[in-house]
């Protein structure tokens, strides 16, 4: 093996060498480099085999023949090893990002960034305090001086402003620095800071106040240079200014370095120090992700999204106590997803022309380097199959055993800005008008950002392990759905038909792999997610060419579908629930006008997935695992917390009221043959949290308050104001997605009845919903084709040019509405039933309302989209597509059997409910179904209404046989065009007498709170940021007073 | 009585404040170095005087000090290699600020920091 001591001599010698070049032969130059870094990363990597394969003890290198104190000592270990890898392949690849600059500079600047990296590599490697000064200063002066690299002749010295400001804040840091290091010495004996670690405990009386005051100075100098909320306002001008491939060195590599010698200084200082690492720490995250929002230029935002990161895993260090064993883990997953997204990013920043954030749709037309960035912001998100995510998921349950909840709230606070800009970030590049300047795709820099990439997986492949390892869970990037799900990525290039194909035999294929493991309520719901997602991507077929990107995502839900029914364990259920969210949101940012909505149910449904994390680590406790099943063990006064954050995350899904704002743009803007995924389909993973939710947990008292009751509410008045939204659209997409809320509200007003019958009612919704809502999108879908509008009122009179999306609207509003004979009316027996059991009077009055407004939305879409006067424009208007109108006649022909045998699926889970409430369950006999109310019947039902039907419409021929036909067009318009036609268009407001009476109840009011909420964070952030006021004594300034104040706040808890 | 370690500490103290209150109300570049390097000597005295041990002489072994007696005769050498690394670091960022200084001057053709606040926010 070779010694971790040639990572600094071989540096040394390379830099040497330079001044012996002559100043033409910048190749060689440049060649000996490059060779260079790749030599020094491979004495790290080859130690970091050793340490990672065997059990070997770290390694300690001496110098000058002599043992410490008496001389200085490196020590390589793990982490050590694993932080020099990362550092000097930083340094490699962004040498090779910057070959042009290098080039054009010659021997001088290469000499200066070997030094740079060797600097760094010195910081995590020495155990000696004064030599870690000396690297510190040798990193400032590498650093000042590579700053300079972007400096042309253009871009008016901010660079050299930058560098400037940079110099000044280093040196009122490294005065305090020495003077820490004197006195530190001075009470301890020693420089070594094993010996000083050693040596601190000791002392007493003045000597020991003496050293807490040089090791405060120590640390807030090393602290200083993690840009710390507010004395970071130079980093963040040279982040912006700065080379994008130094700055990717600065933030990841830099990052690294200081954060691991904070760490070392924490062995000296020992637990004392950890509250105020946590506090500084915290106080960045949270600060930094706030100032980031109103951000423009993208090399400013990831500067502030590096300052949060380094900020939360300073934050992080300070839980040491807690974390014990797994520190390591947790800290570096998380520093090595930011380390590794960061430099990423700032690679593909090089790429980019403008310095816009819309800028970067540029990116579009290139796969690879998109599924970069996504790679990249899902790390930093902290989204599986990533590092960040193992670490966060063991962060969090930690935090919460030991009841540190503010900080664990704090942390998914901030998580969930970051996620908010780095998600807008990725709209932007999907959705915005790409500029004129092309991606520069130079080989040399594209090299670098693959390289960010395969680290990034094989992070994850490695995280995944050492979870198997450590906690005994799944490694998430070997589970069949999941690889499944990333194959579609490398069969991109293949033709959408080939991999629709493929798509749905993996389906099928799945279940009926597992098809035997599910009781009778999962199987429901695999039926619906597995069979019901392929016969939904029939749909699909109707796509030509390629369609990139929709396969990998649409198999990324389908998959963490397929994983949330057979979860029995929180971790298992949380990894497929941010799967299936993350693919989703893909899947809807698809649409084309559906970047706000894509955004906003992203954040929704992130903050709805902290919610039930911090639910499932309440409910842990410490333990390593906790099984779905064991909710039900929990007693006061953890129970209700627990129920609460979990029903929250799960409403968030089902789009309960107040939580609903995403639902209608992100169902209605989708793709054709998206929204039936995302509304019949994906809904129900929400419900499925319920259910599981509630099987365990049932009622729970909160401070007197029986939840389950406020949940029978919520579901009421969801169930009335989304029927009530959804009569007063214009647009009819818009109004199946507000349909949905109030359909959901249902289901979960079934659920929170908690009787045998509510809940059966809520199964057969969810059944119902499935279908008729995915045929009702996909006729909807295939007339808003042909037609090219979502408008109702300009269509009308299709019926006789679709006549099969008539039909399968027409059966869609039956089974929705409720009336006989179909399945729909099925439910809503089973449902009154049910009510007529419960106590719950008030409610149940307010869901008997919205039943009829459910009808006047749908007769609404029968009347104006099919009947009515054909448009001229639309004469020429064929069915839709075969592919659409396939799976609505399937859904046709579902519905027709369900109705006419119910007990076909419902027996089954009628019986498996007997489990959980075994009273008040129905008889099945022969075709006849009783409750303790009364019978029904469904072929009866079928055969009256059948002949009522056919009777009176033998009537209606009969008195029409001699009716006068009055072609369309026979009438004459004398007055002028109106400006807005519409207005005077009877299916335009068509529920207008409606909306006065009872329009005060569809004030937007939650969007009208979420959007100043939104707007508040903003407003403080840039209220915020005017404080970075650009001047270099200003910051030098925030500098002192950032030390004065946490000496005031820090030195005071101290003993 | 005061001693003569305890003095070169306090006067160090004094320049390094003097170095800072400089380096935070001057304006011109080149005033706001100076003020760094008054700064940069304050710490340095405060180094040495942090190692100042009462009747003793320099660390260097020679004819007037043998090796053998040397523990109890000389000072703590490790202030004086500390200082001698630091003097080197600092006359390496006062050059680098220098030219820096120079280069904005050229650049910008002045020399007031507040005028350097096209990054901002």
């Amino acid at each position: 093996m070779v010694s971790a001591l040639h990572i600094i001599t071989a540096a040394l010698a390379a830099a040497f060498l330079m001044g012996l070049l002559k100043e033409q032969q910048r190749g060689l130059a440049f060649g000996i480099t490059l060779v260079t870094l790749a030599f020094m990363s491979w004495i790290s990597a080859g130690w970091l085999w050793t340490f990672a394969s065997t059990d070997t003890a770290a390694v300690e290198i001496f110098t000058a023949g002599t043992q410490p104190p008496f001389a200085i000592n490196l020590r390589i270990g793990l982490a050590e090893a694993a932080l020099t890898l990362l550092i000097n392949l930083t340094g490699l690849f962004s040498a090779l990002a910057l070959k042009d600059t290098l080039l054009a500079l010659g021997r001088r600047a290469m000499a200066v960034w070997l030094v740079a990296v060797m600097a760094l590599s010195g910081i995590v490697l020495t155990r000696d305090l004064f030599n870690l000064f000396v690297f510190f200063e040798m990193t400032v002066i590498a650093t000042a001086g590579l700053v300079l690299l972007s400096e042309h002749s253009k871009n008016d010295g901010q660079a050299l402003a930058a560098g400037f400001k940079y110099l000044v804040v280093s040196q009122f840091i490294s005065a305090f620095l020495l003077i820490g290091i004197i006195f530190a010495y001075h009470t301890t004996g020693t420089l070594n800071i094993d010996g000083m670690a050693a040596a601190a405990p000791l002392l007493s009386g003045s000597a020991a106040q003496a050293f807490s005051l040089a090791f405060f100075l120590i640390f807030i100098a090393i602290v200083a240079e993690l840009k710390p909320f507010p004395a970071n306002g130079w980093a963040l001008d040279i982040y912006e200014s700065a080379h994008p491939a130094f700055s990717a060195l600065f933030s990841a590599a830099t990052g690294a370095a200081a954060l691991f010698a904070v760490d070392k200084l924490l062995l000296i200082g020992g637990d004392a120090w950890l509250p105020m690492a946590t506090g500084i720490g915290i106080i960045t995250f949270i600060a930094a992700n706030l100032l980031a929002l109103p951000q423009t230029n993208d090399r400013r935002l990831l500067g502030y999204s590096s300052i949060a990161q380094t900020g939360l895993i300073l934050a992080v260090l300070g839980q040491r106590d807690i974390l014990g064993d797994h520190t390591l883990y947790i800290a570096g997953g998380l520093l090595l997803s930011h380390a590794v997204a960061k430099a990423g990013l700032f690679w593909l920043s090089g790429l980019i022309a403008e310095r816009g954030l819309e800028a970067w749709a540029a990116l579009r037309g290139h796969p690879v380097l998109i599924f970069a960035f996504v790679s990249f912001i899902c790390m930093l998100t902290g989204l599986p199959p990533f590092p960040g995510f193992y670490a966060k998921w063991e962060l969090i349950h930690l935090l919460a055993g030991e009841g540190r909840i503010a900080l664990l709230g704090l942390i998914l606070l901030g998580a969930l800005i970051e996620a908010g800009y780095l998600f807008r970030w990725f709209g932007y590049i999907m959705k915005r008008e790409a500029p004129a300047e092309v991606v520069d795709n130079a080989a040399h820099k594209v090299v670098a950002v693959i390289a960010a990439l395969a680290a990034a997986w094989a992070l994850s492949l490695v995280w995944g392990e050492l979870s198997v390892l450590q906690f005994e869970r799944g490694n998430l990037l070997l589970a069949l759905p999941l690889l499944f799900a990333l194959t579609f990525l490398a069969l991109d290039p293949l033709p959408a038909w080939l991999k629709n194909t493929l798509a749905i035999a993996g389906l099928l294929a799945w279940f009926y792999l597992t098809y035997t493991e599910y009781d009778p309520l999962r199987m429901i719901f695999a039926v619906i997610f597995l069979i019901g997602g392929s016969l939904t991507l029939l749909a699909s077929y109707h796509a030509h060419g390629q369609r990139s990107g929709f396969y990998p995502s649409a198999m990324l839900m389908f998959a963490g579908l397929a994983m949330l029914i057979r979860a029995t364990d929180t971790f298992d259920f949380f990894v497929a629930w941010e799967l299936l969210t993350v693919g989703s949101y893909f899947l809807i940012l698809r649409g084309k006008h559906s970047e706000p909505h894509a955004l906003s149910y992203i954040l929704f449904s992130l903050g709805g997935a902290f919610l039930i994390l911090a639910g499932f680590a309440l409910a842990t406790q410490g333990a390593p695992h906790f099984d779905l099943s064991a909710l039900a063990d929990l007693v006061q006064p953890l129970a209700p917390w627990v129920f609460l954050l979990l029903a929250i995350g799960f409403m968030t899904k089902t789009a309960a009221i107040g939580l609903h704002i995403w639902l209608p743009g992100a169902h209605a803007e989708a793709e054709t043959d998206v929204s039936p995924m995302v509304s019949g389909i994906l809904l129900k993973a929400g419900l499925y949290g319920l259910i599981v939710l509630l099987l365990t947990m049932g009622r729970q008292d909160f401070y007197g308050v029986e939840l389950i009751n406020v949940m029978l509410w919520i579901g009421a008045i969801t169930a009335l104001i989304g029927n009530l939204l959804a009569i007063f659209q214009e647009d009819a997409k818009r109004l199946l997605a507000y349909s949905s809320i109030g359909q959901m509200g249902y289901a979960m007003f079934g659920l929170a009845l908690m009787n045998h019958l509510g809940w059966l009612m809520a199964l057969m919704f969810v059944i119902n919903h499935y279908v008729y809502k995915s045929m009702l999108f996909l006729s909807i879908g295939g007339v808003a084709k042909r037609t090219g509008t979502r408008e109702m009122y300009r269509m009308g009179g299709l019926i006789t040019l679709m006549p099969l999306s008539f039909i399968a609207t027409l059966i869609g509003i039956i089974a929705v509405s409720g009336v006989p004979p179909l399945s729909g009316f099925g439910g809503r027996w089973i449902f009154y039933n049910a009510i007529l059991t419960a106590e719950a009077r008030l409610p149940m009055v307010i869901i008997f309302l919205a039943g009829p407004i459910a009808f006047l939305y749908l007769f609404r879409l029968i009347y104006t989209i099919f009947l009515g006067q054909l448009k001229d424009e639309f004469r020429r208007v064929k069915e839709a597509p075969f592919w659409i109108v396939l799976p609505q006649m399937i859904y046709v022909a579902i519905l027709l059997v369900v109705a006419v045998v119910p007990g076909l699926v419902l027996r089954h889970v009628d019986s498996y409910l007997n489990a959980f409430f075994p009273n008040g369950g129905l008889v099945w006999e022969g075709s006849t179904i009783t409750s303790q109310f009364g019978y029904w019947n469904p072929v009866a039902i079928m055969i009256i209404v059948g002949v009522i039907f056919m009777t009176l419409f033998a009537w209606l021929l009969f008195v029409n046989r001699r009716a006068q036909k009055v072609k369309q067009f026979n009438i004459v318009f004398s007055a002028e065009r109106p400006f807005r036609p519409e207005t005077t268009h009877f299916a335009w407001n068509f529920f207008a007498p409606y909306r006065k009476a009872l329009g005060f109840l569809t004030l937007p009011l939650a969007t009208m709170f979420w959007s100043t909420v939104t707007d508040l964070l903003h407003t403080a952030g840039d209220l915020a940021r005017r404080f970075y006021t650009g001047n270099g004594q200003t910051y030098a300034f925030h500098l002192l007073a950032f030390v004065m104040i946490v000496y005031l706040f820090g030195m005071g808890v101290r003993p | 009585m005061i001693s003569l370690a305890q003095m070169a500490m306090a006067a160090g103290f004094i320049l390094i404040l003097i170095g800072f209150y400089g380096a935070l109300t001057q304006r011109n570049l080149l005033r706001m170095i100076v003020a760094f390097t008054i700064a940069d000597t304050g710490v340095n005295i405060v180094l040495v005087a942090v190692g100042h041990m009462r009747g003793r002489t320099a660390p260097i072994l020679d004819v007037a000090v043998p090796a053998a007696d040397a523990v109890a005769r000389v000072i703590d050498p490790v202030p004086q290699a500390l200082v001698l690394t630091a003097i080197v670091i600092g006359l390496g960022v006062t050059a680098l600020m220098l030219a820096y200084a120079l280069k904005l001057h050229a650049r910008k053709h002045t020399l007031d920091i507040a005028k350097m606040t096209e990054l901002k926010w």
